[in-house]
């Protein structure tokens, strides 16, 4: 099973950001609106009419991933100790409050966003710049966000599925999502605008290789069984996404599996030949065709 | 911490010695119970301490007994369960099983001494969903688990589990279809896959 952290949250940053921390969607991390549907040819359609290019990308991925990535966050899990890890994440986490901010407010999120700026004063003060996540210990808990999300809410097609080089799984709407963000982000302004562009490169290598770290046996484990890895990593991608999107409706994911045909609860076993009807690629992608 | 450690080999014990397959009492007749019974059966006996050839095992015992399989298995097939001829559904049918224990009974290690527990349920036209989430002792926020389950006879099966927004059956199914369809549309070039990865060569008729 998929561990719930699978997120493209480190995407967000800066365009260097996200060299490195698309590593881990490389591997395979996030997921994204739509489930499978069958288009008019009776095939299953994924979206996917780069797949040829998107798979030599894939493959290249595939070899940084294992070449650099993963010793590095090999190294990274043996160096540090859990605790100190955990402290990079928390304030990691905390300097992503303000854009988490803007975008539960772009949502219409306004307990959410209310949420993210009590986190925000909370960890930031009593929890040491963040170092310490305090507010998740008073049962405020970080949520993922980004720009990405909010457009999917906001009803904007994903597009095509892509495999950008190192970056991994994403597609039109995330990647310009993503880069926007990196250049909206406060931090990274202000980082930039004092000469100090490094900071912005540090924050995303250690950003990524920390989320790298996190899944090295899921991962190991997903690509050891998977048939076809690809297709795996595509369709986790696409459903994480669609569920974050989706959380923000506060509504299962749902799942074209058996809710066919105004779902009779065996639909599927008391006449095999109906084909299942699927979620349309509704604009925000979670209506269900019934 | 130590007495459930010291009473887990003596749980794990107690369930391969009686079988995993007893069927809970009243399981059936409630959709929450069946799955906060074998959710936590699963988390137990599935743990980091099983060599993973015993942990497929009894994953598999599981999977039989609580999940309805043939229609999952059609599910992820989708419209080549059709395509398929009667003996390739029948030997689909066997790997299924074989090749969803290998992929998900290690992930499942991973919540190993952890405990799910039943947050809710409703009826939904194709059939009861129990939300449910695991208490992660990783200091890691709950994962949450989504059941369906659809009524034969009165007895309630698992038809899908959904971690996090992401379904079983649906990546399965995604899956699936790839390889058949980069395979020119041919079932058999599935069947070939699982039958390597499986070690079940000999699984056909």
């Amino acid at each position: 099973m998929q561990d719930r952290s699978l997120k493209p949250s480190p995407l967000r940053r800066a365009l260097l950001d996200l060299f490195v921390a698309a590593a881990l969607v490389t591997a395979g991390c996030a997921a994204q609106s739509q489930a499978p549907q069958q288009a008019a040819t009776g095939e299953e359609d994924f979206h996917d009419p780069f797949e040829n290019t998107n798979r030599t990308i894939f493959d290249f991925n595939q070899k940084v991933d294992s070449a650099v990535l993963v010793p590095v966050a090999k190294t990274y899990r043996n160096v540090l100790p859990d605790p100190v890890r955990g402290s990079i994440r928390d304030f990691l986490n905390n300097l992503n409050a303000p854009l988490i901010f803007a975008n539960d407010a772009l949502q219409g999120r306004f307990g959410l966003a209310k949420d993210t700026v009590a986190r925000f004063v909370i960890d930031s003060t009593i929890g040491m710049g963040g170092l310490v996540d305090v507010a998740g210990r008073w049962g405020i808990p970080y949520h993922e966000q980004d720009l990405g999300i909010t457009l999917g809410v906001w009803g904007i097609p994903e597009g095509p599925y892509l495999v950008i080089p190192v970056l991994g799984p994403s597609d039109p709407r995330d990647l310009g999502a993503q880069v926007a963000e990196g250049f909206g982000d406060p931090w990274n302004r202000l980082a930039a605008n004092h000469g100090l562009l490094w900071v912005v490169f540090v924050r995303g290598a250690v950003s990524g290789i920390d989320q790298r770290a996190r899944y090295i046996e899921t991962l190991a484990d997903i690509e050891r069984t998977s048939l076809d890895y690809y297709a795996t990593i595509r369709s986790l991608y696409r459903q994480r996404r669609a569920a974050l999107i989706h959380r923000t409706h506060e509504q299962l994911p749902p799942n074209p599996s058996f809710s066919g045909n105004g779902g009779i609860p065996n639909a599927a076993r008391a006449n095999p030949n109906s084909p299942p009807v699927f979620v349309t690629d509704a604009p925000n992608g979670f209506e269900v065709s019934r | 911490v130590i007495l459930r450690r010291s009473l887990l080999p003596a749980a794990i014990a107690l369930f391969v010695g009686l079988g995993i397959s007893a069927p809970p009492a009243g399981a059936a007749a409630d959709p929450a119970a069946l799955v906060s019974d074998l959710g936590n059966r699963a988390l137990e006996v599935l743990g980091r301490n099983v060599t993973p050839s015993e942990r497929e095992a009894r994953f598999r015992e599981l999977f039989d007994q609580d999940f309805d399989v043939p229609v999952i298995a059609r599910f992820v097939l989708g419209r080549y369960w059709r395509v398929a001829t009667a003996a390739q559904q029948q030997e689909f049918l066997r790997l299924f099983t074989e090749y969803t224990a290998l992929a998900y009974s290690n992930r499942l290690a991973e919540y190993s001494g952890e405990t799910l527990r039943v947050t809710g349920s409703r009826s939904e036209p194709d059939g009861p969903i129990v939300s449910s989430e695991i208490i992660r002792t990783n200091g890691s926020p709950p994962a949450r688990v989504d059941w369906r389950l659809s009524a034969t006879d009165g007895t309630y099966k698992i038809t899908d589990v959904i971690v996090d927004g992401i379904s079983m059956a649906v990546t399965q199914r995604s899956e699936f279809a790839s390889v058949i369809q980069r395979h020119g549309g041919q079932v058999e070039g599935l069947l070939t896959l699982l039958r390597q990865k499986t070690g079940r060569a000999d699984a056909r008729p």
